[in-house]
Formats: C-alpha cells, sequence, structure tokens
C-alpha cells in the first residue's frame, strides 16, 4: 500500500530472558515474531488476541515504548523505527497513545489541565497561554467542564480519566493514535460512551487508529481491518466483513465461538469451538504451526511445518495449511 | 423444582464511612433453587459483590453492618446464625470463588493442601483421605495430570488453572449454593468459556444451585434461567432470562443491553452509534429518596426524584421497579 | 452530540494529595499528640534560651545538686555545678539540628542512589545495588566511630558521620518505589509524550514516591538523635557545644550520685523520638491509600 500512514514490517520484538547462570543457554521471549500491516489515514486497524499474543507488545513498538528488535515501521515518510534522540523526540508528536488503564496511565500529582497541557509544553508547542487556551478547548472536545481543568486525577470517575487521556494524546495533533485496550477496564455503561467519542473524534480530525483490544465485539464495531495474533504470530488478517463474516483461521473460530452472546444458552449444547488448556508459552512455542497443540483440527503437517501468511482472497490473509486455495475453509464449524 | 435453596429478603447493608452512612444495599430481595442459575447482573459499585458477601456471612467488619432483612438457607436465617455456625456453612454448604484467582490463593501452600484443608476442616476427612479427595476435585475441574499437579503450588498454575483450583477448592465439600463472583473477568475469552462450561457441567451433574455475578450480559444470557439487575444498592428489575434480554421493562436494563456492541457473525452494521448511558453511578453517600437512575434516565419524569418506585409486575415472575410501569398501567 | 459527563460528586475544588492526607492525619489522635510534643519541643529550644539565659557551661553551684536543692538549679546540676535545666534547653538545639541534618543528608543520598538504580535498572542498578549493600555490611556505630575520629569531634563531622552510615535503608525503599512507578502507565505516557529521562526521574517519579520517602526521613530523624546520643555517649561529640547526648556522655560515669543530670537528658531524647516517630506513623497512614476509606 502506497497511501499508507503507518507501515509495519516484518517487525519483531524479542526479549531476553534472565539466564540462571552465565553458562546457561540464551533464551529469548519472541513476542512479536514478524508481523506486517499497514494503516491509511483516518481508518481504524484492530488487533485482537489473548494475553501473551503479542497485540499489546506490537502496540508499544509502533509508539517506540519498547526496543525493536528488528523490522521496520514507517509513519508516513519517517522511518520511527530508525529515530533516535532529539529526533524521536519530535517525531512523537505525530504518534500517540491511549492506555488501558485510566488509574495508573495519569500522573496523580498533576491537575487534569497540566495534564493535558504537557504535550504541548514538551513539544513546545505554542506560548504558555496558547497550551492553556488548547487545553480548555480539548477538555471541551472529550466532554468535560472547563472548571474540571483544575482538579487532580483521582477526582474524576473512570470514564472521566480515560476522556482526559484522550484529550492528551490529542494535544500534539497527532496523525495517529494508539489505543491499547481504551474501554476494557470501563463499566459497560461508560464503554459506550468512549467508544463513541472515539468515533465522533476520528471523523472530526481524520485520526488513524491502532486499536488493540481483546474484545471482538468491539473490534468488530470499530475497526475496519482487523488481524488475530496468537503466540507474537498474525494468523489472520482481513477487513472487517471477511473477518467476522468468513472467518477462515480455527483460532479466530475459537476466538469467535467463545464469546459469550447473547441468544445463545450454554446449555442447549450449541456446539462450539471448544479450546483445551491454555496458551504455551511464548519462550518455547510448538514447533510448525504454533496454534497446533490447541487446534482440533491439527495434523500431522501442521506439527511439522509452520505455516505462512497467504493472501487467499483480497485483502483476506491466513495463515493455515487447511485452508485452501480458493479461500475456503472445509472444517468450519456449521455455527460460525 | 422444589422450593428455593436461598432466599433473601429485603437485605439492608450500611457502611460507616466518612461521609457518614451509607446505606450499600437497600431492601435486595432474590432467591436460588437446586440446579438453576441466578444472574446478578450491574455496573461496579451496584452491590452485587456486597449481596454475595453478605450471603457469605463476610460484610467487612467493623464498617459495615447488616441492618435488615433475613438470609435464609434451608429456611435458617443466616443473618441471625452465630459465627461459628456461619464458618460450618462457608466453604461447605454454601461456597464462593472470586474474580481474581492470583491473590486468592496462599502463595505458601500447594494447591492439594488449599483443597485439602477445607474438605478436612468440613468433612472431618483424615489428611490421607483429604488428600485423596484433593485429586478427585482437580479431576473433575479437569486440570491434567492432577496426581501430579496437587504438590505444585499456586505459582506453577495459570490463570485458568488457578481459577479452577478455586473452583476445585470451592467445590470440596459439595455445596449446594456456589457464588461464582466475576468469575472470568481477568481470564482470557477461550478460557472464560471453558469454566463457564465446566460451572454448567456442575450445575446440571450435581444441581449445584448457582449464583453469577457478572456485568457481562452476554454471559448472563448464555448462563443464568433468571437475572436480577441491581442499581445503586437495590433490585430493579428481575424476571426469567429471556423476558430481561427479550421484553427489558427498566429502562436501565434497556440501556445495559443496548450500549453493548455484541459480536455478530455474519454481516454487521457499520459503526451505528451506541446508545450512552450517560454520567456514572451516583455516589451512595449522596443518594437522595428518589429513584436512583433518574439521573442518568432519559424517560425520567418529576415524581422519579420523589420516591423510589415499587416493584410492578410485567410479565410472568417478571418485575421493575419504575414509575413508567404505573403510567403505562394508568394509561 | 450532547454528552453528560456530571461525576455526581458536588465538588470542583481541587483536593490534592497534600490536602487529603492532612485530612486523615488529622483525625489521628497519636500523630496529633506527637505534633503537639514536637512544636513544644520547638518552641523550647528556639525561645527557651532567650526566656532562661543561664549558660550551660557556666557552674552555678555545688556539684551534683539534687533537683530542688538549689535555687539557681531547678533540675539540679551536674557532676561539675552546672545547671541541668539550662543544658536541657540550649542542648536541644544542635541535637534536633544534628538529627534534622543528618535525616537529610541520609534522603538525599538514598533518594538519589535509589532513585538512578530503580530507574535504570541494569548494570546503574547491579552497581548502585553493590554500594548500597557495602554500606549496609558495614558496622555503622564502629564505621561512624572511625570517621569522628578521623575528622575530630564536631557538630559537622557527627552529622556527616551519621548521614553517611544511615542512607542505605532509604536508598532500598526509594528503589523500590522507582521500580513500581516506572512501569505504571503515566510514566509511559510521560516517555510518549517525549519527556526525557531526567524530566521522567525528578519532575514525575519523585513526587509519586515522595511519601513513603517523608515518612521514612522523619522517622530517620528520630533514629539520628539516637545514633548521635549513642556517639555522645561513647565520649565522640563536639566538647564544646552543649548538647544533649553531650550531658548523658560527660555524666554517665556519675549515674549513681546524680541520676538527675542523665536522665533529664535521656527524657528529653526519648520524648523527642517519640514524638518524631508518632508523627511518621500519623504520616505513613495519611498517605497509605488502602487506609482511607475505612
Amino acid at each position: 500500500m502506497s497511501d499508507a500512514l503507518l507501515d509495519v514490517s516484518d517487525l519483531r520484538v524479542h526479549f531476553p530472558l534472565r539466564r540462571a547462570t552465565p553458562f546457561a543457554p540464551k533464551r529469548t521471549v519472541k513476542a512479536v515474531d514478524g508481523v506486517s500491516f499497514a494503516l491509511a489515514k483516518g481508518r481504524t486497524f484492530g488487533i485482537v488476541g489473548e494475553s501473551g499474543s503479542g497485540k499489546t507488545t506490537t502496540a508499544l513498538a509502533v509508539m517506540r515504548l519498547t526496543e525493536i528488535t528488528s523490522g521496520a515501521v514507517r509513519l508516513g515518510d519517517e522511518s520511527l523505527s530508525a529515530l533516535e534522540g532529539e529526533a524521536l523526540r519530535r517525531a512523537r508528536r505525530r504518534v500517540q497513545m491511549i492506555f488501558q488503564d485510566p488509574y495508573s496511565s495519569l500522573n496523580p500529582r498533576m491537575r487534569a489541565g497540566a495534564i493535558v497541557a504537557e504535550p504541548m509544553e514538551l513539544m513546545q508547542v505554542g506560548t504558555e497561554t496558547e497550551c492553556r487556551e488548547r487545553a480548555q478547548e480539548l477538555f471541551a472536545q472529550v466532554g468535560l467542564r472547563s472548571d474540571q481543568l483544575q482538579l487532580f486525577p483521582h477526582q474524576f470517575s473512570g470514564g472521566q480519566r480515560q476522556r482526559i487521556g484522550i484529550a492528551r494524546a490529542l494535544a500534539t495533533k497527532p496523525e495517529l493514535v494508539v489505543c491499547d485496550e481504551p474501554v476494557s477496564a470501563l463499566d459497560v455503561a461508560i464503554q459506550a460512551q468512549i467508544l463513541n467519542l472515539l468515533v465522533k473524534l476520528q471523523e472530526e480530525y481524520g485520526l488513524a487508529y491502532l486499536f488493540i483490544s481483546h474484545d471482538l465485539g468491539v473490534v468488530q464495531y470499530l475497526c475496519d481491518e482487523v488481524a488475530v495474533m496468537y503466540l507474537g504470530r498474525m494468523v489472520e488478517q482481513a477487513p472487517r466483513e471477511a473477518l467476522f463474516g468468513n472467518p477462515l483461521h480455527p483460532y479466530t473460530w475459537a476466538l469467535l465461538s467463545a464469546v459469550p452472546r447473547v441468544g445463545r444458552r450454554r446449555r442447549d449444547g450449541a456446539a462450539r469451538l471448544r479450546l483445551e488448556g491454555d496458551p504455551p508459552s511464548p519462550i518455547s512455542p510448538p514447533p510448525g504451526c504454533r496454534f497446533s497443540s490447541r487446534c482440533p483440527y491439527a495434523e500431522a503437517r501442521c506439527k511439522a511445518e509452520e505455516p505462512v501468511l497467504r493472501e487467499v482472497r483480497p485483502g483476506h490473509r491466513v495463515a493455515c495449511h487447511l485452508v485452501r486455495e480458493d479461500g475456503t475453509a472445509p472444517l468450519r464449524p456449521a455455527t460460525l | 423444582m422444589s422450593g428455593p435453596l436461598l432466599e433473601v429478603e429485603g437485605l439492608k447493608v450500611e457502611f460507616d464511612t466518612w461521609d457518614g452512612r451509607v446505606r450499600v444495599l437497600d431492601g435486595v430481595s432474590l432467591s436460588v433453587s437446586p440446579g438453576e442459575t441466578l444472574g446478578i447482573v450491574g455496573e461496579s459499585g451496584c452491590g452485587k459483590s456486597m449481596t454475595a458477601l453478605a450471603v457469605m456471612g463476610l460484610v467487612p467488619k467493623p464498617a459495615g453492618h447488616v441492618t435488615g432483612g433475613a438470609i435464609r438457607y434451608r429456611g435458617e436465617d443466616l443473618v441471625k446464625a452465630s459465627d461459628g455456625r456461619m464458618r460450618d456453612l462457608r466453604g461447605n454448604r454454601i461456597a464462593m470463588i472470586f474474580q481474581e484467582p492470583m491473590t486468592s490463593l496462599n502463595p505458601v501452600f500447594t494447591v492439594g493442601d488449599q483443597i485439602a484443608e477445607t474438605a478436612r476442616l468440613h468433612l472431618g476427612l483424615s489428611p490421607a483421605e483429604a488428600r485423596k479427595r484433593a485429586v478427585e476435585m482437580l479431576r473433575a475441574v479437569h486440570i491434567p495430570e492432577a496426581e501430579r499437579r496437587v504438590a505444585e503450588y499456586p505459582h506453577q498454575f495459570s490463570g485458568g488453572m488457578r481459577q479452577r483450583v478455586m473452583i476445585a477448592m470451592a467445590l470440596a465439600c459439595e455445596p449446594e449454593v456456589l457464588i461464582a463472583d466475576e468469575p472470568t473477568t481477568a481470564l482470557d475469552v477461550t478460557v472464560q468459556a471453558q469454566i463457564f462450561d465446566l460451572l454448567e457441567e456442575l450445575r446440571a451433574a450435581e444441581g449445584t444451585a448457582i449464583v453469577l455475578i457478572t456485568h457481562d450480559m452476554g454471559a448472563t444470557a448464555e448462563m443464568a434461567d433468571r437475572v436480577v439487575v441491581m442499581y445503586a444498592g437495590r433490585k430493579v428489575e428481575e424476571g426469567p432470562v429471556d423476558a430481561i434480554l427479550g421484553n427489558p421493562a427498566h429502562p436501565y436494563t434497556q440501556g445495559l443491553l443496548a450500549c453493548r456492541p455484541n459480536l455478530q457473525l455474519g454481516h454487521a452494521a457499520a459503526r451505528p452509534q451506541l446508545h450512552e448511558i450517560p454520567g456514572v453511578v451516583p455516589p451512595l453517600h449522596l443518594l437522595g429518596r428518589g429513584c436512583a437512575f433518574a439521573d442518568r434516565c432519559p424517560r425520567a419524569m418529576p415524581r422519579c426524584g420523589e420516591a423510589f418506585p415499587p416493584a410492578y409486575d410485567v410479565g410472568e415472575s417478571h418485575a421493575a421497579a419504575c414509575w413508567l410501569l404505573e403510567e403505562a398501567r394508568a394509561a | 452530540m450532547v454528552e453528560e459527563t456530571g461525576d455526581g460528586r458536588p465538588e470542583t475544588k481541587a483536593r490534592g494529595l497534600w490536602r487529603e492526607a492532612w485530612s486523615v492525619f488529622r483525625r489521628n489522635r497519636a500523630a496529633l499528640v506527637g505534633l503537639a510534643l514536637l512544636a513544644i519541643i520547638a518552641l523550647v529550644v528556639v525561645l527557651g534560651p532567650m526566656a532562661y539565659p543561664v549558660d550551660p557551661f557556666d557552674i552555678v553551684g555545688a556539684p551534683k545538686a539534687r533537683p530542688g536543692a538549689e535555687a539557681e538549679a531547678p533540675l539540679g546540676t551536674d557532676y561539675l555545678g552546672r545547671d541541668v535545666l539550662a543544658g536541657l534547653i540550649k542542648g536541644g538545639r544542635p541535637t534536633l539540628l544534628v538529627g534534622f541534618c543528618a535525616a537529610l543528608i541520609t534522603a538525599l543520598i538514598g533518594i538519589t542512589i535509589g532513585a538512578l538504580g530503580g530507574f535504570y535498572g541494569r548494570w546503574v542498578d547491579g552497581v548502585l545495588g553493590r554500594v548500597t549493600e557495602f554500606f549496609q555490611v558495614l558496622p555503622a556505630l564502629l564505621f561512624a566511630m572511625v570517621l569522628i575520629t578521623l575528622f575530630a569531634p564536631s557538630l559537622l563531622t557527627v552529622t556527616l558521620a551519621i548521614g553517611i552510615v544511615a542512607w542505605t535503608s532509604m536508598a532500598r525503599l526509594t528503589r523500590a518505589e522507582y521500580l513500581r512507578i516506572r512501569e505504571l502507565e503515566y510514566v509511559r505516557a510521560a516517555r510518549s509524550i517525549g519527556a526525557s529521562n531526567a524530566r521522567i526521574i525528578w519532575r514525575i517519579i519523585l513526587p509519586n514516591a515522595m511519601p513513603p520517602i517523608m515518612v521514612s526521613a522523619t522517622l530517620a530523624t528520630g533514629s539520628a538523635i539516637l545514633f548521635e546520643a549513642g556517639l555522645s555517649f561513647l565520649g565522640l561529640s563536639d566538647p564544646n557545644i552543649m548538647s544533649w547526648g553531650l550531658m548523658i556522655g560527660s555524666n554517665r560515669n556519675y549515674l549513681r550520685e546524680a541520676w538527675w543530670a542523665v536522665t533529664f537528658p535521656g527524657l528529653a531524647i526519648f520524648v523527642t523520638v517519640l514524638a518524631i516517630s508518632l508523627v511518621g506513623d500519623g504520616l505513613n497512614d495519611a498517605f497509605n491509600p488502602k487506609l482511607r476509606t475505612r
């Protein structure tokens, strides 16, 4: 994609593990192991997965908040992954982040107004009065009152704190906002408020969102394109309609079938795809397909040979040996 | 179905805080029968966890007090029961599993010891028998290699496995009532599905009465027979699960159902505006005489601020506490 | 879109952490008693010498006079016939000064080393950790004694010696706080908006790490006073400046004949340290969010 705002190619983030003795073999956690995707201006790219899938690490790597082992992250014409020092600091204004926990993401010792103004001060955008005016403006935009600028974070509710976090992220007029589970710590009724706000702000500013979530309902609601991650790899990536209408990877099926849904009774024994056990450790992923140890359809080939992510339909990519070249998955349960 | 096993009637719990005495639960009534799953739904701070703690006799002392109502287990009022009697029942006839499987297990004992302790305490088993029981229980909650894992410590288990251990502990004495307080909130979605399957299996096989406390309407829909919706310490709606989901009568229940972007397989409309419940749950010390939801209710009327509405029947064993229902009836 | 985000709280007054902490502290009776005691001690130490201008080094009467026996010395005289009350009033100043300054040095060294080790981790933490351990395993009293004998006993050397042997626990506490706070999302947020390391260490993490450090510094003042008394008892304090420790140290051989010359300064130290501990405990409760709502 040439018009991509964000272009991530073959991103790897490996963490060395502390060795018990200096002579023990070197071990690494391959938290993100070869992830590529592109995101156009004004669009939303969602990454879903369970804990240990590497989705948050991917977000942090894009933000340059964790060290990138290899691969490239480009933002427009700038290579984010190659920048260092002052150049990186200056580039940060173009990409901002909304964090998961509205309680720990705001400095408890700063007033709300100062929290929102801080990015502008650090980036030296405008004078002090301009910063203050812009903070007021941002406050109004995220639905807070300007008399609340003087309050401290603990005087706000969770949803309001998340609004402050959103205002902070917008302060430097970024082009890309990375949202790391922005609503999962909030009460259901508050989630809707924040999701609506995110949609409204995207339309107003033409923002691109990289949206990290474990909540498939939220991802389906918000994202134009969705990638499913498992143990550091993308197993499936497709436009929303295709991923939820025609999911191809058995892990995607398992995720979709695990989500509790209105209109389905567990006791009716509705045929659901059940996964046994927990995801294996990313320190020693199983050989072959990483999902093969839990996949109910795994064949001998799956345990020996790692499938590559291949495009089976326009924009629909999947890493599974069992998907045919014509883009059909013969084993998909009828309930999906 | 026989009569209810556990019956809560007009339960009132108050807390001393620096803002004065706060009523955390105000006249909550519910009941659950053998083999039945009751869902309790609401936002945080609505009193659903406190209801569970009150049933277990675990209202935090000295700040909290049960100031009214009754909790009847097989007709025996637990509010009046002695501490000794409560210890007998707790973990034995009525058991509870908590939200945080990481902190609810004692890290310095093996999981086997922790399960065995409950069994020894309540069933009077010998150490050897209790150990056997622990292995049996681990097997019952589908932990592979139970004989080996019984001697392991909690940190050697993953989150989902720990929640299974918690369930094994809770089930060691074959309780008649199992209270599950957000049992899957800390877990991944595929693991959550496993835990729900396990609970459902238990209910079907042993006839355990389950009280499932959750904020997730989807989980309630899949698991519960009946649903109680709570708001700010009060029950605002109660009914069979199909009626609550299909024909909710209280504006709060309607809001809860509409504000979630539910997963839809196949085609889904692009980003419909989500229904919002504006504002937040009010702090309990600021509650007035009227309906606590009035401030956030799209259909609030002047009288909503004046008095709390009684429960109106809107269908078979389906009732909601809302003045709109009286208006509708009058019309 | 009309957005109602009313939080249901009537207050829009900003209440910072310190104000909240004070509102908790205020309800702690023991801490208030400690604070009152400290205020009285401070008053006596600051204004006392003006109200009672007797030189504590002057010989005012017979040696070892019992309290009340001589009109000039209401609390008796020491083995040289010097006024014990004058010593108590005048001697408070250097004692408190040493305690306070030593605690300050402790905090400066401890916070710097703990902050750098906790923030940077890796080899920085490794090196600073070893340094901390080195100072921790030194026998504190012996080391302080060596320093003081090397550089002659003066208020400054005593203060420095105490500061140098006592900072390790502060460093460990600060390091632990930094390790905890640096993983919080607001630190990550600060980095993502381009804050430098120095800003994160001193402007963002430090204020948040301050509450337990404050408590520890308060208690460190108490232990510095005790340490100073211990050194004085061994004869290692400035002989030209009257302090409570010096009074105890110089009169210790006459404890049996003139108990008052040792007991009263001892009591003064005891009450001061007790008051400081009470305040420290009160601060601890006030800053501990778990106790915020009963």
